[in-house]
């Protein structure tokens, strides 16, 4: 071990270049890890707390005729399912319907999103996005709308806005209420299209003093996409108590664009991973070959004096498990460390120009990064390991020399 | 001395094979080598005294021919068989770089010792003495690259003999060296021999060196021409 420590300070720029070789493709990883994990968990939290949910249950039919979503006329048999089911952190009732809003003489499709603010309050960010006004209470008639919408309709707080709800089952309902507040969305579109109202107000326009169109549950315990395991556990157990005419769907099946993202994401990091490690592996193949080839005359001496095949291997094999060793430890504490700052630092804000477009796809203007261990720990490991492998060529080179050809090498 | 030699070789053949030629190096060698002589291989260049070093040192296989260590053939023996009869059996000193340029003088010494697993403590106390008794001890911790040319050929024999071998197989150990310096290490060679009976055959084409041995093979076009036992001198 002495020895190779010696071997490695003596030709500190090659022994360099191979511990740069595996700690940037770990700390990049790290980071990349770091960057995509944290935004896949904004990505998942901001459509399962303000939108989606973890699950839904709805009526079986799922659809009412044209895009409405079908109607319980009595979600309680529902809600009772859910009492007898463990892991569940939250439910809400809650009535979407299809509506025209209008002022003045402008007017949008929008989808009255119907809740029991009290009930959502705590696990919903939409008190948080509030920029102007107040947020909802179930005994105030009013609304909150997205700043895209009240720009559109050129509305702020305590203006009226007229809503022609229509339903396929229950007709057409028609309420004017008080915009209460205004929310800065986190996805564009909900900002352009929901208007969240109090579920009562909202039966009022469906003439329904029951109907719901979804039982929304948040599953204990789940901080990502991740954890779908736990999700399909409770949804599993839910279908097996709820009466036929109820369905239970889970957030992939409610925004399935962001579940095709993320299958996607997945993979797409792991070709990268691939190509950093590959990139990694083949400097370290090219300097711990340059070094065999430089001490081939050593080497040729080391076997003259009877030292075996196997020492001569592990001798470079060791020299370059330290190297890789130190990188990625190095890379790791590097990753983390950049990943701290940057946490620090209230994360990076992305330029005013892609904000807009963030804000589209439903990520965080403000750009993350999280430290995930189990991550950081496999691309630790992994890319010491395909360091020491690429190694392993040189090695047994190394170990296969003919002790009288290696002494008479000229390099 | 015994009557039964350390070192026989058989009608000891080599030839270097390529393409296009084949270039005889030594050609039927009838060789006895006793325990304690301190033998001299002479000869030209080309004569072929490097090549047999090598195939007795087990470095080098024959074309054809036969050696025995100690009654043992080295003909049947594999790579790594071979590689653990130059470690417990055979010593060396070679021409040039002969050290390992990242151990010290005493782990250098040290070397063959620490191969042969033995224990920390003993090598480092075998090693320290044996650079005692060749007056370089003072040197123990320098790296190789920090002492002379002589004192690194001392260091050299200090290592073959530090595990007490059979036999101590030198390939011109003093080609590099001037002249007051090859006559040193010769001598201390001989003292070694003297002093402990380690036994040496070494490679030389200093003509000087010969008054030093008991025994010279002369070597020519890879024959023995002659093979001379003079008195010790």
């Amino acid at each position: 071990m002495k020895a190779a420590i010696r071997h490695l300070v003596r030709n500190r720029r090659r022994s360099l270049l191979t511990l740069l070789a595996v700690l940037c493709p770990v700390f990049a990883l790290v980071v990349m890890f770091g960057f995509a994990s944290a935004n896949l968990s904004d990505m998942f939290d901001t459509v399962t707390r303000v939108d989606t949910g973890h699950l839904q249950i709805r009526h079986v039919d799922t659809r009412a005729a044209g895009s409405a979503t079908a109607l319980m006329q009595d979600p309680s048999p529902a809600i009772e399912a859910l009492a007898g089911i463990d892991g569940i952190e939250w439910h809400t009732v809650r009535l979407d319907l299809p509506a025209l809003a209008s002022a003045g003489d402008r007017s949008r499709t929008v989808l009255i999103q119907g809740v029991v603010p009290e009930e959502i309050d705590p696990i919903s960010s939409t008190r948080s996005l509030i920029v102007a006004g107040t947020y909802l209470t179930s005994d105030s008639p009013g609304v909150v709308i997205g700043k895209e919408l009240a720009d559109l309709l050129r509305v702020g707080v305590g203006d009226d806005l007229v809503l022609l709800g229509a339903h396929p089952e229950t007709g057409v309902g028609v309420l004017r209420v008080p915009v209460v507040g205004i929310v800065d969305a986190p996805i564009a579109e909900m900002g352009r299209s929901v208007v969240q109202a109090p579920l009562a107000l909202t039966r009022q326009l469906a003439r329904s003093a029951t109907a719901a169109t979804a039982v929304v549950v948040r599953v204990a315990g789940v901080t990502g996409p991740w954890d779908s395991d736990r999700i399909d556990a409770v949804a599993a157990k839910l279908r097996a108590v709820l009466p036929a005419d109820y369905v239970v769907l889970d957030w992939r099946d409610l925004v399935p664009q962001v579940d095709v993202f993320l299958r996607i994401l997945n993979p797409a990091l792991l070709i990268v991973a691939a190509i950093f490690f590959g990139l990694g592996a083949l400097v370290v193949l090219n300097t711990v070959y340059l070094s065999v080839m430089e001490r081939t005359r050593e080497l040729g001496l080391i076997l003259s004096l009877g030292a075996s095949r196997g020492r001569v291997m592990r001798s470079i094999l060791s020299e370059a498990g330290i190297l890789a060793g130190v990188g990625a430890v190095g890379g790791a504490l590097g990753g983390v460390g950049l990943v701290w700052i940057v946490e620090a630092l209230g994360g990076i804000p992305l330029p005013a120009e892609y904000s807009a477009f963030a804000k589209a796809v439903g990520i965080n203007s403000v750009l993350h990064l999280r430290v995930d261990a189990p991550q950081v720990l496999l691309a630790a490991a992994a890319m010491a390991v395909v360091a020491v492998l690429a190694a392993w060529v040189p090695a047994l080179r190394a170990s296969n020399l003919e002790p009288v050809e290696a002494m008479r090498y000229v390099e | 001395m015994s009557n039964s030699p350390l070192i026989r070789t058989i009608d000891l053949r080599k030839a270097y094979e390529t393409e296009a030629v084949t270039t005889p190096a030594l050609c039927g060698v009838d060789l006895d080598l006793h325990e304690k002589e301190f033998t001299a291989i002479a000869g030209p260049s080309g004569s072929g005294k490097s090549t047999l070093l090598h195939l007795l040192g087990g470095l080098d296989r024959p074309t054809s021919g036969e050696i025995l260590l100690e009654g043992r053939p080295l003909s049947g023996l594999s790579k790594d068989q071979l590689a653990r009869l130059r470690m417990t059996s055979i010593g060396f000193v070679f021409q040039a770089y002969n050290l390992i340029p990242v151990l010290t003088v005493l782990e250098n010494t040290a070397f063959v010792l620490e191969l042969q697993g033995v224990a920390r403590a003993e090598r480092i106390e075998r090693a320290r003495r044996i650079l005692g008794e060749l007056g370089i001890e003072k040197y123990a911790d320098q790296f190789p690259n920090r002492i002379s040319g002589g004192e690194q050929q001392r260091v050299a024999v200090a290592r073959a003999v530090v595990s007490e071998p059979s036999i101590v197989l030198a390939d011109e150990p003093t080609a590099n060296l001037d002249s007051a310096a090859s006559l040193e290490l010769i001598d201390l060679m001989r003292r070694l021999n003297e002093g402990k009976g380690a036994t040496f055959l070494f490679a030389t084409h200093d003509a000087r060196l010969l008054d030093r041995v008991s025994r010279v093979v002369t070597l020519v076009d890879g024959r023995i021409s002659t093979d001379e036992v003079r008195d010790s001198a």
